[in-house]
């Protein structure tokens, strides 16, 4: 009764905003933040469990068939990034590298780029990953930093160059620009032109930033303040475009 | 690298490794058992009760997702608001899926995937006036039970009292459970 009773909420609710122009969904996935922990690649959804890569065959996506269970290494993965035909994973002790090409719902371990210390998200593009590490929980440096890593051959991970940060946590690369979320200590714009040499062109201080996305020059930040869109079409000059704010 | 150097180097890491319980020892126990933390409970019928309901205030925001033209947030332990992002300059909520024990988003076609306490959905959000779940598989996740913060006490969760959806600061009476 009360789901029929919301669910008539809605609907007269969406009337008053035309729902004849409503999008359609596309198929396939959409985009998630650097922290995710469920992925879609190709026709499988991948899941994170406290030890496994958890694989639902969905290409009925209505229908996730489950395939396949793989044991990860070393201690709980954090975040899984869908990188071409691999899966990486931020781990406290690396970036995992996974092929998901020979057998979907079992992928294969590749290898470990391993840091000294704990790990949070990684994301790829290119030949490049990018990782953030911070500080925070026993048994880490205190080390808080930035790396870019050459990943054009997968299977031999090494570092370009690692970059101090003040409390880096998700992040995101769209073509040159890279974001960097610093959690309550803001945001941070990089020209990535050059792995080796970023450049930082912005860096807003005011903002939660705990991980975002960009897509098609518009970012989405989502932070313990509530989520905030930019519009970084033009780099020089990036324009807030709304607030969604918390009720406090 | 020859196997000979490889294992002096995994040897030497062992070791390095080690030395982290050292130099951070454990802090001795609190004396002061009266002040921890107590499970906040949604009995496990509330659990699964995952309804569309009219636009809610964003209270605890957590994953982001976007897929054509719309957003979805999820606010924590809470459930998924949707808007229509398709001006991100003016973002319009649609409405909120209840989901409690929620924190991860997925999205292939017009089915979205979420987690529901120890529950995997999956969800038809084809149409927004008539979102629903399409199937359910119980028992994917273990979920933890025991507050964020370390060195408290606080009450063992007692599963017959249902999901633990947050952990409460609070006053105590002869706690069991400390971490």
């Amino acid at each position: 009764m009360k789901t029929t009773i919301y669910l008539c909420l809605l609907a007269s609710f969406c009337a008053c905003q035309s729902t004849g122009d409503m999008a359609t969904p596309t198929t396939g996935a959409g985009t998630g933040g650097s922290t995710a922990r469920f992925t879609v690649a190709d026709n499988f959804l991948y899941v994170l469990q406290k030890q496994s890569i958890l694989a639902y065959d969905v290409a009925t996506s209505q229908n996730p068939v489950a395939k396949g269970s793989t044991t990860t290494y070393g201690a709980t993965p954090e975040t899984i990034f869908p990188f071409g035909k691999y899966l990486l994973l931020g781990t406290p002790s690396g970036i995992q590298f996974y092929d998901r090409s020979l057998k979907p719902a079992a992928p294969t371990y590749v290898t470990t780029y391993t840091h000294w210390f704990s790990c949070d998200p990684v994301v790829a593009q290119g030949t490049v990953a990018y990782a953030t590490l911070r500080s925070g929980t026993p048994c880490r440096t205190g080390q808080n930093v930035l790396e870019t890593v050459d990943i054009s051959n997968p299977l031999n991970p090494r570092l370009i160059r690692s970059y101090p940060m003040t409390n880096p946590r998700g992040l995101g690369i769209d073509g040159t620009t890279l974001f960097v979320g610093e959690g309550d200590s803001g945001l941070r714009v990089f020209d990535a032109t050059d792995p080796a040499n970023l450049r930082e062109t912005a860096y807003f201080k005011n903002i939660s930033t705990y991980d975002l996305i960009p897509a098609r020059k518009v970012l989405v930040v989502t932070g313990t303040d509530g989520i905030y869109q930019y519009d970084y079409s033009d780099l020089s000059d990036i324009k807030r475009l709304s607030i969604i704010p918390i009720k406090r | 690298m020859p196997t000979s150097i490889r294992l002096v180097f995994l040897a030497l890491l062992l070791i390095l490794l080690d030395s982290c319980k050292y130099s951070h020892p454990p802090a001795p126990q609190p004396a002061d058992r009266t002040t921890g933390y107590r499970a906040v409970y949604i009995s496990n019928e509330d659990l699964r009760n995952v309804a569309v309901q009219a636009p809610q205030p964003l209270l605890n925001p957590g994953k982001i997702y976007v897929k054509d033209g719309y957003l979805f947030v999820n606010d924590q332990q809470r459930g998924i608001h949707i808007f229509d992002n398709r001006n991100p300059a003016k973002p319009v909520e649609l409405g909120f899926l209840r989901i409690p024990g929620n924190s991860e988003i997925a999205i292939k076609d017009s089915t979205l995937y979420a987690n529901n306490g120890p529950d995997l959905l999956a969800i038809n959000i084809g149409s927004p006036a008539n979102v629903r779940v399409v199937k359910r598989i119980e028992n994917v996740f273990t979920t933890t039970s025991y507050p964020d913060a370390k060195q408290v006490w606080f009450d063992c969760p007692d599963p017959s009292k249902g999901y633990v959806v947050g952990w409460e600061r609070t006053t105590l009476t002869d706690p069991q459970c400390y971490r």
